[in-house]
């Protein structure tokens, strides 16, 4: 009789300090576009979608406001005006282009416009319209949508491939 | 138990002490590893060792400390303690994606996350120090933390006047307008138009009793051949705005009686000179002269079509006016003429212009439209009506009041409802046990609730009233954010001072330029003082900006150079003297204050000035990257070839000083020209003159928000 009462004292006891140890309640899969602030359509590949960052996402926003009428094959508005220009100005997501130039050379660039980095006077200097993060928020977006994928410089692509 | 016995002390209850001691013992150890095990205490632990693996370890460090970290703001309720695992949320040299979460650096945003907590944008439980506690819905506390797809509706709820950097958020309060949401339901920060849906009061003198039947049952014109609705996706991404409810066969007999016997305020029949009609009834270019005529007067610009070109089938044309596709096969051709010729008789707070028309023209239009614009299939899947009856009417009359068409259409006789639908001025701050959920199966929050009730009403009320919308997806979540930023107001007077109210934005001219801005509805596409639409130019400075004499020619005969343009200014067919009118009321009183037209006097430009001037548009600056003059040139900005016929001097100048001090959102980007500079580009585009008028483009407004929006 005792030893019962005594198994069950131990019982509760541990019973109890067992409760504490509820396991926290199971994270809900989140979705992977509802984690996204904005998200962009892949330009060379409809059917795919990049998911964008805050600053990329002002970044874009930026983009189809003052770029995207020379760097864009389409425009809002139609027709984009990138087929009148020599030199042809580069596709906002030509990584093949854009990916070598760092981050300061395009900072540089659209701070300052094309002639004063050698480049084409046909691109005019945003330094006094845009400030210096909206700038730096379109080079994020630039990034973003790059095909091929941008690499940040320092951290080589893995050599081995993804599964 | 004997007596003798008591107070003794066997072995046996000295080994149950023994157990239950070191039982007790056992319990105790085990709180202090609970709390060494902490969830939070493992991410302080792991973020240590993480900054001591980085190059900037000692500036990490010397910021770390391993308590509860928090940011308490009283007056706004706010006690968060999220920074106690996101410890790296200010550290900019954390701001890398590679860097692992929960410790990246918060993105740079024009608020300093210190003097504001998160809470107040991200939602979600701030005192809470475990992770499923701090950011979902847990039986304890119910605000999830908001979905970061959905967070400007965090800057919505202090910013009620709209932000460029929300593009999202301010779309879905302009599709919250558009679809006349207000009709039904209270909505914070979004007025009762004047007119929500058509006046109904004559509508039995427009359509046919089997024609409502269709758009009752069915409200879209253009169905494809396998029956699927196609208005969506065409090139205007514009839904109708009329939404579909739910009716019974009955319902749609009971509606269709009562609104076709609907005669109120008849238009008063207008009959065309019958020398006209004889003329040209029997002229085969009849037909194809009338659509030259809906053509040339630019009717695509607010109204579409559906054109078929290579086997893909597209809406071409604005989408301020219904689409027209079919029109000829709805409307009485006796009501068409009358109304072309005065619409706001027949629909008042109409946004159609009233034209002016001769006779010849009334005639070709009409007979174009009612010839061409038709579909002898549209009214094929209808029964047959019989004339209305009474009961029917009657029947018909309760109905039109209970399902709330008084809410969006004034009819004689029944005056709309106040509070039709559910208050959602404050639906973004209700918690989860306050919404019904109904039997559908979704995730128990705000944002699952919202998205379901939008998409599909009765999935969570069987018994709802609300009709059917059908929506693009961008459209979909731009709604979602606006209502969740509706809050209510503001629970603490801290939040309160908070509020950033919408400006309110009203023009309201006097005389008789007030009659022909209300007869050629100039605000539908213009802008004045903020007021107005966006598809066409702001003209809150146009007597700034152009030449009164350019205005009035523009006025009568409205060009364009850009080929590639859909949507143009109507020819509007005006008279010399209400062009005159107009251009003398904007040449007066819509004025810049920063543009003096006395500080520039153009007699002063020289040729030398204006060689210099070209040879620096063309060599320096190479502006025909963007605009046009002659035949080449870029087509971003407007054609110059008659800049100097259109433009005044005076806002050249200050144009080129600074774009943005006067169109703040302009794309022009601000040069840094030197005073000699400038005058030399103005000189040189004084000297451009030629017959044709350049016009700024209509379309890259409009288009611009929409890109924002759906992110093309």
């Amino acid at each position: 009789m005792k030893r019962r009462n005594l198994l069950f004292t131990v019982g509760l006891i541990a019973l109890v300090s067992l409760s504490g140890c509820r396991k926290p309640a199971a994270a809900a899969k989140a979705d992977p576009l509802l984690a996204a602030y904005d998200s962009e359509p892949d330009w060379s590949d409809a059917t795919k979608s990049v998911s964008l960052r805050y600053q990329e996402a002002q970044g874009k926003r930026v983009f189809y406001q003052y770029c995207v009428w020379c760097h864009a094959d389409a425009t809002p508005a139609g027709p984009s005006n990138r087929s009148n220009l020599t030199p042809v100005p580069p596709l906002l997501n030509d990584g093949a282009t854009l990916n070598s130039e760092s981050d300061e050379f395009m900072q540089n660039i659209i701070t300052l416009g094309g002639s004063a980095m050698g480049k084409s006077a046909m691109m005019p200097p945003y330094g006094r319209t845009l400030s210096a993060e909206e700038i730096r928020s379109v080079i994020a977006f630039t990034r973003a949508i790059a095909q091929p994928p941008f690499q940040p410089p320092g951290r080589p692509g893995s050599q081995y491939s993804v599964k | 138990m004997p007596a003798e016995e008591m107070g003794k002390v066997t072995d046996r209850m000295r080994f149950a002490f023994a157990v239950s001691s070191l039982i007790f013992l056992a319990v105790l150890a085990i709180s202090p590893f609970k709390d060494y095990r902490r969830e939070w205490k493992q991410y302080k632990r792991t973020y240590l060792r993480f900054a001591q693996g980085r190059p900037d370890t000692k500036r990490l460090t010397a910021d770390y400390s391993p308590d509860i970290d928090q940011i308490w703001i009283p007056g706004m309720n706010v006690v968060d303690r999220c920074t106690t695992c996101h410890q790296g949320i200010t550290q900019a040299s954390l701001a890398d994606s590679s860097v692992p979460q929960p410790f990246r650096a918060h993105p740079p945003i024009p608020h300093n996350v210190r003097d504001w907590g998160c809470t107040i944008c991200h939602r979600g439980q701030g005192p809470a120090t475990a992770v499923a506690e701090a950011h979902e819905s847990t039986l304890a506390w119910e605000q999830p933390a908001l979905p970061t797809h959905f967070i400007q509706a965090s800057c919505g709820t202090c910013h009620q006047s709209d932000l460029p950097q929300t593009p999202q958020l301010v779309k879905g309060r302009q599709v919250l307008a558009e679809l006349n949401c207000v009709g039904c339901h209270k909505l914070q920060g979004i007025e009762r138009p004047a007119m929500l849906g058509p006046d109904l009061s004559s509508i039995g003198t427009k359509v046919s009793r089997e024609w409502v039947y269709k758009w009752l049952k069915e409200p879209r014109t253009i169905v494809d051949k396998d029956g699927n609705v196609t208005v969506n996706g065409y090139e205007t991404e514009e839904e109708p705005r009329m939404p579909k409810f739910r009716l019974s066969e009955t319902e749609l007999r009971a509606l269709t009686a009562y609104l076709s016997v609907q005669n109120a305020k008849p238009l008063a029949p207008y009959r065309i000179s019958s020398a006209v009609v004889a003329s040209w009834s029997k002229n085969p270019e009849l037909i194809s002269q009338g659509e030259l005529r809906f053509r040339q007067m630019f009717c695509s610009t607010c109204h579409s079509l559906a054109v078929t070109r290579a086997g893909e089938t597209k809406l071409i044309g604005g989408d301020i006016g219904p689409e027209l596709t079919k029109v000829g096969s709805k409307v009485n051709p006796d009501w068409l003429v009358a109304w072309l010729r005065d619409p706001e008789a027949y629909l008042p707070h109409t946004r159609m212009p009233k034209y002016g028309w001769s006779d010849e023209d009334l005639y070709k239009v009409t007979q174009y439209i009612t010839t061409k614009l038709v579909d002898p299939d549209l009214l094929n899947d209808v029964p047959k009506l019989d004339p209305p009856t009474d009961a029917e009417i009657q029947l018909g009359r309760r109905l039109f009041a209970e399902k709330g068409c008084a809410s969006c259409h004034a009819i004689e006789g029944i005056s709309p409802q106040k509070d039709f639908g559910p208050d959602l001025s404050a639906l973004g701050a209700k918690n989860a046990s306050e919404l019904e959920f109904g039997t559908a199966k979704i995730a128990h929050n705000l944002v699952s609730y919202i998205q379901a009730k939008l998409q599909d009403p009765v999935s969570v009320n069987p018994a709802a009233r609300m009709p059917q919308y059908s929506w693009e997806p961008g459209d979909l979540d731009a709604v979602i954010t606006a209502l969740l930023s509706m809050k209510g107001a503001p629970a603490t007077s801290a939040l309160q001072n908070l509020v950033v109210p919408r400006k309110d934005a009203s023009f309201r001219p006097t005389g008789s330029f007030a009659e022909l801005y209300e007869r050629y509805k100039c605000y539908t596409c213009h802008k004045f003082n903020g007021y107005g639409g966006d598809l066409a130019p702001d003209l809150t400075y146009e007597g700034s900006r152009v030449q009164r004499q350019w205005l009035i020619e523009f006025l009568k005969n409205p060009q364009t150079l850009r080929p590639t343009l859909i949507l143009r200014m109507p020819q509007l067919n005006m008279s010399e003297k209400d062009a005159a009118i107009l251009a003398d009321y904007l040449s007066m009183v819509m004025q810049h204050p920063a543009v003096n037209p006395a500080a520039i006097d153009s007699k002063q430009f020289t040729p030398a000035m204006a060689t210099l001037g070209k040879q620096l548009y063309e060599v320096k600056y190479q502006c025909q990257s963007c605009h046009t003059i002659g035949a080449s040139g870029g087509y971003v900005g407007p054609n110059l070839n008659n800049a100097g016929g259109w433009l005044t001097p005076a806002w050249m100048e200050a144009w080129l000083k600074n774009p943005q001090a006067l169109v703040a959102d302009t794309i022009e980007p601000r040069r840094n020209f030197t005073d000699q500079e400038i005058q030399a580009l103005t000189a040189y585009l004084m000297t451009l003159r030629a017959g044709l008028k350049p016009q700024k483009t209509a379309s890259i407004s409009g288009a611009r928000l929409l890109a924002q929006g759906a992110g093309r």
